[in-house]
């Protein structure tokens, strides 16, 4: 399938002279040596990926790792520093205003962590803002900001302001108008930071029924590694600035790349994320294969009702063939390994 | 209100940690370079006036010559391009505010104020309402009606023309960073330069009349509406713009859409200053073709004081009325606090029209029921009519007998009060800077200037002086800087003092706050008419104004550098065991130095603005020159006493700015 963004050899570096960083040797140096020769940032550094059509593409990293800029400049709202990019085949960097602005109106929204409504409007001429700058006609751009609001569970604040509504609320309306103007790619930037738990949590939900029923493709940015576990097809997990993993969550969380993954990764329920491919070992010889037979790619978790009511262990199977052994043993060594 | 414009100058110079040695080292050096001066004072006084040889004396002889060749190009049959595009210019802005005046004449009275009233009720609110409707009853009362109204009109056409200039320059500012960076130094300029200086080059350029009245006004008061809206356009909140650049907003889109409405609230406090400012330059843009309560407060104060002072009030009244009405109406249409649904927005929608229908209603009443167009009527039309301006008059003038009578108890304060500022500091210092030697007084002050600012300064300050010797003006600007120094020691005094007691103790500050307002939305030459009767004692009422005017500033600004004293700092010297008075002293005074520096370069160049205008009532120095010059159309002497007065203004800004200025930006 052909990717729906491509991103290659990304750069944005801050501070005074930037564009004549990368490229030298200076770019190969840590960010606060950088920043400390040449009074720049490196914030985002040689960044590449693809994200496929309908795929919830999730990047991670701690707080100052680039994320909010990398996704920033996918539709340039920070210009990127080097790197190309292209989004449904359009080269995004090559493009100049108009074309940038078709763009943005019609093939990529937003959404952010500090929402970003505009204070003096109601919520539905907030939900209506991205048709109005299209020029839609003012009764046809309120019908469908109506929809889209019924659609987010909020058509009784449709006539409110934006202070009289709770965060969740608010970021419901930010939501709201992102959708409201059917884009191929949604961009989140930690949209449910500022939330609390609980409401959090149904957002989350919200989200991935929204996804699935209109398949639409999402850039999800996020320090919650249970968000990204929950939404992600796939991960990126950026510091200082450059992606150090991308993969499954389950090859984020079966096989950190470095210390620093690691870390992210240890509180992790491994149970709950891993599939029986990550805990099956070789049949020995002359074992009697003879099991329950569970999909290669189920979890753990969902592995242990079958495994506790046999005596035998269970076994992976891949397209009717039977491709490792799950023994009780290494489930608890799995599960005894959370929590490092 | 007057808040916002000191507010957008301070925020950003809040005072560092860490702290420069200027206050431990430069005290000294400076006592020293004074006590050089005060020797060679001594040893050599009267002796060394500036010299002849250094003076440009035909000066005022070629600038009268010039101002001739102007008249006679100005009236010539073919003017060449410059002189008709000035005079359309003139010509436009004289039936401007003709066309203005005519019009609330028109209007009648009764319609006049029922429009104003109505329309600051429908968008103000009825407490603004009230304000304003007391205004209008006012000038009638005070029998001053035709003079409000031209004073009404004059406003009305320099305040649009310093929107309309200013707005979109402040937008432009606020929207682009370079266009900042260009602005700010023109702006501060414009801050420095005392009203009352170029008073002069105006009249040059459109001669005397309503036209020179507006161009003077908005030179004053476009700078407010510029920084104002560059700072609303700037608070948009970043996130806002952000997402509707990401939607695909057009850069037109996102200013009418989301940067002008959010930002609309403080646009309006722009307006709000721009009429204050405006306001306040009523009185010297009476003494070029003005018209209106100023030209009636000047011509009062020489002959019938008590009617300068009633013409005063009118004007005070009129800054209050117009300040309260554009504040509540910034605060109450703000779109983003007054959530108007679609139910609301049509009860809205009919207050608008039962108001215009009103204001229709009310004028057509008063056109047929034949209501003159002022109150009391012009004369000729017979009407009858009842004004208190007699009374009122009488009543001023009594309190004016008893401040001068040498009997009476505010007698015994004020004249011996007066008498010590002018025999005790102003004659003494005026002694020391006018007949000591010329060069002694120049290379110190340019020494203070390197050892307080640095070198820059230093050298500014060395060839203002110098220029001013050079047009032949050096000892009246001599005279002038002892009034200036004088007022600002007593400012700075009050201040600091006032500063002090406001950041420790709440109930001061809360007190002091709504005096700092009346005293900073008042005219300046509002100012000093009251105490030329209360200190009749030749220069003092310029000082005494002066200082009214600039110790508010002192204060807040003291209070600020206070307040913003690192927390850690202060607790660190308490956990030491220090008194309250302690930490006061040893700890947070030292470290608001920068504060109090600030406010001494504030408030000079406030003072240097008033201390000039007491030209106009005896004060003398450079600002008797100007006026001469205005009134009496001595043109030459009045230019050359203009461009010291800037000069001066010049230097003491740069004397007294410190080495802080590199951190001080402009703009917001
Ligand atoms: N406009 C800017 N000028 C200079 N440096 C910047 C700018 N914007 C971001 N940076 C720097 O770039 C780095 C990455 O910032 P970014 O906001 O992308 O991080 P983030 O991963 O989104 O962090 P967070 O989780 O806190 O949102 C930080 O070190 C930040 O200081
Ligand atoms: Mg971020």
């Amino acid at each position: 399938m052909e990717p729906l963004i491509r991103a290659s050899g990304v750069w944005k570096v801050f501070g005074p002279k930037a564009d004549r960083i990368v490229g030298t040797p200076d770019a190969a140096l840590e960010r606060a040596e950088l920043r400390e020769k040449t009074g720049c940032v490196a914030a985002v550094r040689n960044v590449s990926f693809e994200v496929l059509p309908g795929e919830v593409f999730v990047v991670m990293g701690l707080s100052g790792s680039g994320k909010s800029t990398l996704v920033r400049t996918l539709i340039r709202l920070i210009e990127p520093t080097a790197g190309e990019i292209s989004i449904g085949g359009r080269d995004v960097r090559a493009a100049g205003a108009a074309e940038l602005r078709d763009l943005r109106r019609n093939d990529v929204a937003m959404i952010f962590q500090h929402f970003g409504l505009l204070a003096h409007r109601r919520v539905i001429d907030n939900v209506a803002f991205g048709l109005e700058i299209r020029g839609m006609p003012k009764s046809e751009r309120l019908s469908r900001a109506r929809e889209v609001l019924r659609v987010v569970g909020l058509e009784d604040a449709a006539d409110q302001f934006p202070d009289q509504l709770s965060g969740g609320m608010q970021q419901r309306v930010g939501v709201a108008r992102a959708f409201a103007g059917n884009p191929k790619v949604m961009l989140y930037d930690e949209p449910f930071s500022a939330l609390d738990p609980l409401i959090r949590r149904d957002m989350q939900d919200e989200v991935c029924r929204l996804q699935v029923e209109t398949g639409q493709t999402m850039v999800f940015i996020t320090h919650d590694l249970s968000e990204a576990l929950r939404l992600g097809d796939r991960i990126a997990i950026m510091r200082d600035g450059a992606i150090v993993q991308l993969g499954t969550p389950e090859e984020v969380v079966g096989a950190p790349a470095d210390e620093y993954v690691e870390n992210f990764v240890r509180d992790v329920p491994r149970s709950q994320v891993l599939t029986l491919r990550w805990v099956m070992r070789d049949p020995e010889p002359g074992e009697a294969l003879d099991g329950p037979r569970l999909d290669v790619g189920t979890i753990v978790r969902n592995a242990i009702p079958a495994l506790a009511g046999s005596e035998r262990p269970v076994l992976a199977v891949d397209d009717d063939r039977v491709v490792g052994v799950v023994d009780r043993v290494s489930v608890l060594e799995a599960i005894a390994g959370e929590g490092g | 209100m007057s808040g916002v414009v000191a507010e957008a100058s301070t925020v950003v110079t809040t005072p560092a940690l860490s702290h420069r040695p200027w206050w431990r080292g430069q005290p000294v050096q400076v006592a020293l370079v004074i006590a050089a001066m005060w020797l060679a004072y001594r040893a050599l006084r009267l002796e060394y006036p500036w010299p002849s040889r250094l003076a440009w004396e035909t000066l005022q002889f070629e600038l009268d010559r010039f101002q001739v060749w102007l008249i006679e190009q100005r009236s010539a049959e073919d003017k060449n391009v410059v002189f008709a595009v000035f005079d359309g210019f003139r010509a436009l802005i004289d039936d401007l505010v003709r066309w203005l005046e005519e019009l609330l004449l028109w209007l009648t009275w009764v319609g006049t104020g029922a429009a104003g009233t109505l329309l600051v009720w429908r968008f103000g609110g009825l407490r603004a309402a009230l304000i304003t409707l007391a205004a209008f009853a006012l000038f009638a009362l005070t029998g001053l009606w035709a003079e409000s109204v031209q004073t009404l009109a004059l406003m009305l056409a320099a305040v649009g023309l310093s929107l309309a200039v200013g707005i979109p320059l402040g937008i432009a500012a606020g929207r682009s960073r370079q266009v900042a960076r260009f602005l700010t130094p023109v702006l501060d300029a414009a801050q420095i330069v005392p009203a009352f200086a170029y008073l002069m080059p105006v009249v040059i350029l459109f001669s005397v009349g309503p036209a020179a009245a507006v161009v003077a006004t908005m030179v004053y008061a476009i700078p407010p509406s510029v920084r104002i809206t560059a700072l609303g356009i700037r608070g948009v909140p970043v996130n806002t713009v952000e997402a509707a650049a990401s939607m695909g907003s057009t850069r037109t889109q996102m200013l009418t859409k989301v940067q002008l409405p959010l930002a609309r609230r403080m646009v309006l406090l722009g307006v709000n200053q721009t009429i204050l400012f405006a306001l306040s330059m009523v009185v010297i843009a009476g003494l070029i073709g003005g018209g209106g309560l100023g030209a009636v407060v000047n011509s009062g104060l020489s002959s019938t004081p008590s009617v300068a002072l009633l013409a005063g009030l009118v004007i005070v009244v009129m800054a209050i009325a117009l300040d309260r009405a554009t504040e509540a109406i910034a605060e109450r249409t703000d779109p983003a606090r007054r959530h108007l649904d679609a139910a609301r927005l049509r009860i809205v929608r009919l207050q608008t029209a039962a108001v215009a229908a009103g204001i229709v209603v009310v004028i057509a009443a008063a056109k047929l029921a034949g209501v003159g167009s002022t109150y009391p009527a012009a004369a000729g039309v017979r009407q009858r009519t009842v004004t208190a301006q007699e009374w009122l008059l009488t009543r001023i003038q009594s309190v004016l007998d008893y401040v001068q009578d040498p009997t009476s108890w505010i007698f015994s304060v004020t004249e011996p009060t007066g008498i010590f500022i002018l025999q005790k500091l102003l004659l003494p210092l005026q002694q020391f800077l006018v007949e000591g030697p010329w060069f002694t007084t120049l290379l110190g002050l340019t020494f203070v200037a390197f050892v307080v600012s640095g070198l820059r300064p230093a050298l500014t300050t060395f060839v203002m002086l110098g220029a001013i010797g050079v047009t032949g003006v050096w000892g009246l600007a001599m005279d002038t800087l002892s009034q200036v120094l004088v007022a600002t020691l007593i400012a700075v005094v009050i201040g600091v003092g006032l500063g002090i007691a406001a950041a420790e103790s709440k109930l001061v500050s809360k007190a002091m706050r709504p005096v700092n307002d009346v005293l900073q939305t008042l005219p300046q030459l509002v100012y000093i008419i009251p105490f030329i009767y209360l200190m009749p004692v030749s220069i003092v009422p310029g000082i005494v104004a002066g200082v009214l005017y600039a110790f508010p500033v002192v204060v807040r600004l003291v209070e600020r550098g206070l307040h913003d004293v690192a927390p850690q700092s202060v607790e660190a010297a308490g956990a030491f065991g220090a008194t309250r008075r302690q930490v006061l002293t040893k700890v947070k005074i030292p470290l608001a130095g920068d504060a109090i520096m600030l406010g001494v370069n504030q408030g000079i160049i406030m003072v240097l603005a008033v201390v000039v205008i007491g030209g106009l009532v005896g004060s003398g120095g450079l600002g008797y020159e100007v006026a001469q010059g205005l009134v009496r159309g001595y043109f030459g002497q009045g230019v050359i006493a203009s461009f010291a007065i800037l000069a001066l203004g010049i230097t003491l800004d740069r004397v007294t700015q410190g080495t802080r200025k590199a951190r001080k930006e402009g703009l917001g």
